[in-house]
């Protein structure tokens, strides 16, 4: 009896030890932050609203900014759209000071025709771009963008997608980006940096 | 004369609910319009603006249009660079308040589409509110790019 309980008491004391070690145990620290640059942008390959390829090579020398989108998307995609054209006149520059790029995050539904109606609407030319679902895949993961499909309450779905537009400059650098939420000054700032 | 006091508060109380007319929603709505769409695009979106200048709530419960299957109440936002788009089931207009639908906001979202919204026509949107009832509003439809 007394053995029984010695060994209960050993066993208490087991188990509280080990409480304890899990308790307080080092952990590991965080990972150290990401130091390297991460680059954005790159060489794609994707087709136009006319059905023919489109190189990137196409885009030396012109200073482009990249938006990602759908045409099913009733009220962000031609907010943005309308407020690069504004900001394109407003630089006093012509539609060639830079050229509107429109990919399609919806490639199923977003076919060259899909494009070319809907950016046809628009008084100012925008380059649409599709592609197959792995095109338009690894174009996003060049670019760093995220999308996802989202179910919409009776039927269909809609698409979830990074806001921002990609500027990139003359020779293909990243020039920034710019947010839905960002004023118009500092947009066309940037802009005029871009084009400069 | 605790109680004659009391009853005398409970009579006045009761004047002044009496004088006091129910309290009323007193909407004004405003600046409805949308853009035009694509052959093909099978949904768009309507702005306004609902001024509530009278001194009770009042909610949107539902909108319908004769140029689509359904007209809900949906509300873009960007939260750590995605954007997003659900529907809200209603939207509530409180007293005194003016509640605006503009783009990259909420805004009323029309789909399917019968036909695509031409630049220059006007359509019809019906809101339907708890308190105020149906409200009849004609929807401009601009240019893409022109707003």
């Amino acid at each position: 009896m007394k053995r029984l309980r010695l060994m209960l008491w050993l066993l208490v004391a087991v188990m509280a030890g080990g409480a304890l070690w899990l308790f307080a145990r080092p952990r590991p620290s965080a990972a150290p932050a990401e130091t390297s640059f991460v680059s954005i942008g790159g060489v794609f390959t994707l087709t136009d609203s006319d059905g023919k390829t489109f190189a990137s090579g196409r885009l030396a020398g012109t200073p482009y900014v990249l938006f990602f989108g759908f045409t099913n998307c009733p009220d962000v995609c031609p907010t943005t759209l309308a407020r690069l054209i504004r900001l394109r006149r407003q630089l006093g520059a012509g539609d060639g000071a830079f050229e509107i790029l429109f990919v399609t995050v919806d490639p199923e539904r977003d076919r060259p025709a899909d494009l070319k109606r809907y950016l046809s609407l628009y008084a100012a030319p925008i380059v649409g771009l599709t592609g197959s679902p792995a095109d338009i895949a690894r174009v996003k993961k060049t670019f760093g963008i995220y999308s996802a499909k989202v179910p919409q309450p009776g039927g269909g779905y809609s698409v979830d997608h990074s806001a921002a537009v990609l500027l990139f400059g003359r020779d293909g650098g990243f020039g920034g980006t710019i947010a839905p939420d960002e004023g118009d000054a500092p947009a066309l700032g940037k802009l005029k940096r871009l084009t400069a | 004369m605790t109680r004659a006091i009391l009853s005398a508060a409970c009579a006045m109380l009761a004047v002044a609910g009496c004088s006091n007319r129910p309290a009323a929603p007193d909407l004004r709505i405003e600046g409805a319009w949308a853009r035009a769409t694509a052959p093909g695009q099978a949904s768009g979106a309507a702005y306004l603006t609902i001024d509530n200048q009278g001194d009770g709530d009042d909610r949107l419960a539902t909108v319908a249009t004769p140029r689509a299957a359904t007209a809900t109440i949906h509300d873009s936002s960007s939260r750590g660079g995605v954007m997003r788009m659900r529907m809200l089931g209603d939207l509530p207009i409180p007293a005194g308040k003016q509640v605006v639908l503009a783009p990259g906001g909420t805004h009323i979202m029309i789909a399917p589409l019968a036909a695509p919204l031409k630049a220059g026509e006007t359509f019809e949107l019906t809101l339907r509110f708890d308190h105020a009832g149906d409200r009849r509003v004609p929807v401009t439809v601009v240019a893409l790019g022109a707003r």
